[in-house]
């Protein structure tokens, strides 16, 4: 069975079309946004959706998930906690 | 030395609408005075996922009475849209002579046109289309290879849209199509009133139209900027913009071949952000930079503002950055400001046109508009928010603001009067 | 033509195209074969910001096409756009004219429904990409010419003639891929298939001798006239 890192790698990267990445160019402790994964604000709202839609996981507020979306360790643990 | 300082002024002529609150410049008129909104859900579109299904959709009765006059253009609605506001213009072209008082009953005919169109060669006439999207919903079709018109299909492309109402409106003159996100509007009224001042044209038609569509409430689903509840602009609780279909058609002529009084463009000016693809600066600066443009290129300083109309969508960023710009052009002395995005929705496209045909009623009733859809003020915007409209003590010179993706701003400044 | 216009000149100009790409001092340059044929191909991907250049463009791969052909254009130019002062760059005004629009990314929004597909959904994307990269905030416009291309060049001398702007750069670019070709009925009714990308910077003579006098004309056309008349560089790099 596949792991939770397996998964939410692939369906990361499936969901915000990066077509050039593998998930173990999915970095565990490098930031998502700006720097490392160089993700920006529109690929937050598409992680967004795919953390809802596949893991019934409803975020309100964008300020909180960005605490969440720092690095994919702390994506991951977000998504351990919080998923349906 | 700019050329434009010695050119012909241009003023609006007339205008023609057609918007969620139904067909013609009375209903708009009234809703204006009423302070109302045209936003409503639409129950065809629930269980689809989208964010919000609350929008200024045109009724279905008005669909329906333009489907019935044109046959022909049944299944191309961006064209039975902008036509229509442009045959509405053209009816009301007739009103612009002096002892003709406005709201007068619309008599609908083709005859009612003015001697100012006879005198006008076709030669001498010009379009300006302003449009995001144009017939977006024959995309899908397009791609499943389901029956569109071939009309239809033409109009996915708005420069056809824009010379298929060129021919039906007969126009022989230039015709252009700005297509420049939600500032297309602003921009193509710009356009309109240069033919004139560099004598390509006599009369300009410029006309901004956007359809409701899957496409259109899908992408602003994906970014998360729907108000489920309806837009409330400058509102602390405010959660996000209504979109809306319309379109909205100004005739532009030289100021000297109106009766008094006339909206004239003033002054215009537009901008960059340079700096994200949807999200405005943060601290207005883009569009300050377009609105002191604005008020150079007008010859005017701040203080001369009597009324600004704000882009006003009831986003969280925009309304917020807005107030900033507003606070560094006019710093303590922000004149009275409201936003028609509660009436009509955002109509993308053809926001520029009718949120200055919205300017265009203020001026003439001398009236400040209100702001539908705010109910608490957000403390932080610059207290001088129209909530309710008022009557002005003088409504002389007005500016128009929109701001759109890509960082682009635009800033327009009007001046009502008999000068 | 108007002595108004003396002040003002066509200092810079590039274009990419089937033939190859380059600016008016490089003449234009054939693409290395791979290339050549992944675009014979209709393979636009192939047009990697590092077939060209050595800078770096973040976001690049993630962008749209039609605003790589645009960025690309701009890139392409011998402008010194790298040396510019802010204040300078602040009353650059961009122009974009496209007869493709953006309907590729529509139909990619469509298969591909996202925030960041949904966001180049304008054709004016390109306007925004291309000030977002080099902190342009002058007046800005996006056209979709009518009747004949070239209304960019009419709108920049515009800006300019008025002090509206300091300078400008126009771009016209066009894809006309697979997605687009999808959405058209007959070759008639959209413009002719294939892409390109050209762009144009105007700005105030120093009477150097590259400069080249304004001319009402079609911007693709002008733009190719300048940069083909080169002499012929052979790539350093082939």
């Amino acid at each position: 069975m596949q792991s939770l890192t397996d998964e939410l790698k692939n369906k990361i990267i499936k969901a915000l079309n990066l077509d050039k990445i593998a998930p173990a160019d999915i970095k565990d402790d490098e930031p998502l946004f700006g720097t490392g994964l160089g993700l920006d604000s529109l690929d937050a709202l598409d992680l967004v959706s795919m953390l809802e839609r596949d893991y019934g996981i409803l975020i309100q507020d964008m300020e909180a998930a960005r605490q969440a979306f720092a690095s994919y360790r702390t994506l991951e643990d977000f998504v351990q906690r919080n998923r349906r | 030395m700019d050329p434009t300082m010695t050119a012909p002024r241009v003023a609006i002529a007339a205008s023609g609408e057609v918007t969620a609150l139904g067909l013609g410049q009375e209903r708009l008129e009234q809703a204006v005075l009423a302070n109302a909104s045209g936003l409503r859900d639409c129950p065809r579109l629930a269980g689809k996922g989208y964010q919000s299904t609350v929008g200024g959709y045109v009724p279905d009765q008005v669909w329906g009475s333009l489907r019935e006059r044109d046959p022909a253009h049944a299944d191309a609605p961006a064209f039975l849209l902008a036509d229509a506001a442009l045959r509405e213009a053209r009816a009301n072209l007739g009103r612009s002579a002096p002892n003709v008082a406005p709201g007068s009953p619309n008599t609908r005919s083709e005859s009612c046109e003015s001697t100012l169109l006879d005198a006008v060669p076709a030669s001498r006439r010009g379009l300006v289309l302003s449009t995001t999207k144009a017939d977006i919903t024959a995309l899908e079709g397009a791609l499943d290879h389901r029956p569109n018109s071939v009309t239809a299909q033409r109009h996915l492309f708005p420069a056809l849209l824009a010379a298929d109402l060129g021919a039906a409106h007969g126009i022989a003159g230039p015709v252009q199509c700005v297509s420049t996100a939600c500032v297309s509007g602003l921009l193509a009224i710009q356009q309109g009133a240069l033919l004139i001042q560099e004598d390509k044209a006599d009369l300009v038609f410029v006309v901004g139209v956007d359809l409701f569509s899957d496409f259109v409430l899908s992408g602003f689903t994906m970014l998360r900027s729907l108000d489920p509840g309806g837009c409330r602009p400058f509102d602390a609780e405010r959660k996000g913009l209504s979109l809306g279909e319309g379109a909205g058609a100004i005739v532009l002529a030289r100021r000297e071949t109106l009766a008094s009084p006339a909206l004239t463009v003033k002054g215009w000016g537009s901008s960059n952000d340079a700096n994200h693809l949807t999200g405005p600066s943060r601290d207005g600066s883009g569009l300050a930079l377009a609105m002191n443009r604005a008020l150079q290129k007008a010859g005017v300083t701040p203080l001369a503002i009597d009324f600004v109309h704000t882009h006003g969508t009831g986003t969280s960023y925009n309304d917020a950055m807005e107030g900033m710009a507003l606070r560094s052009v006019f710093k303590a002395q922000v004149p009275p400001y409201c936003s028609s995005k509660g009436l009509f929705g955002h109509t993308l496209g053809a926001a520029g046109l009718l949120e200055t045909i919205v300017c265009l009623l203020a001026a003439r009733h001398q009236l400040l508009p209100g702001t539908p859809g705010l109910r608490s003020p957000d403390p932080s915007v610059p207290d001088s928010l129209l909530q309710k409209p008022r009557p002005a003590e003088s409504l002389r010179r007005l500016l128009k603001l929109n701001a759109g993706f890509g960082g682009v701003n635009a800033a327009l400044v009007l001046e009502w009067g008999s000068g | 033509m108007g002595e108004w216009m003396n002040p003002f000149a066509i200092l810079a100009a590039s274009f990419m195209g089937r033939e190859g790409c380059g600016n008016d001092r490089t003449s234009l340059r054939p693409w290395p074969a791979p290339v050549a044929e992944a675009l014979e191909r209709g393979e636009f991907e192939a047009l990697h910001w590092r077939t060209l250049f050595r800078s770096e463009a973040s976001r690049f791969g993630r962008m749209d096409l039609l605003s790589r052909l645009g960025l690309m254009a701009v890139e392409l130019l011998d402008a010194g756009l790298e040396t510019m002062e802010p204040a300078q760059r602040e009353a650059v005004g961009v122009c974009v004219e496209t007869r493709s629009g953006c309907t590729a990314a529509d139909v990619q929004f469509l298969q591909t429904p996202l925030a960041s597909t949904f966001a180049s959904t304008l054709p004016s994307t390109v306007v925004g990409e291309i000030c977002i990269r080099h902190r342009f905030r002058g007046p800005v416009m996006c056209l979709l010419p009518v009747f004949e291309p070239g209304g960019s060049l009419e709108i920049a001398r515009g800006w300019l003639q008025r002090g509206e702007a300091g300078a400008c750069v126009c771009v016209a670019c066009d894809l006309m891929d697979k997605k687009f070709a999808a959405c058209t009925l007959s070759p008639h009714d959209a413009p002719s298939g294939g892409w390109q990308s050209c762009a144009v910077w105007i700005g105030r003579r120093t009477g150097a001798s590259r400069e080249h006098p304004w001319r009402r004309n079609s911007l693709p056309r002008l733009a190719h006239s300048l940069v083909a008349r080169g002499v012929n560089v052979p790539n350093p790099g082939a």
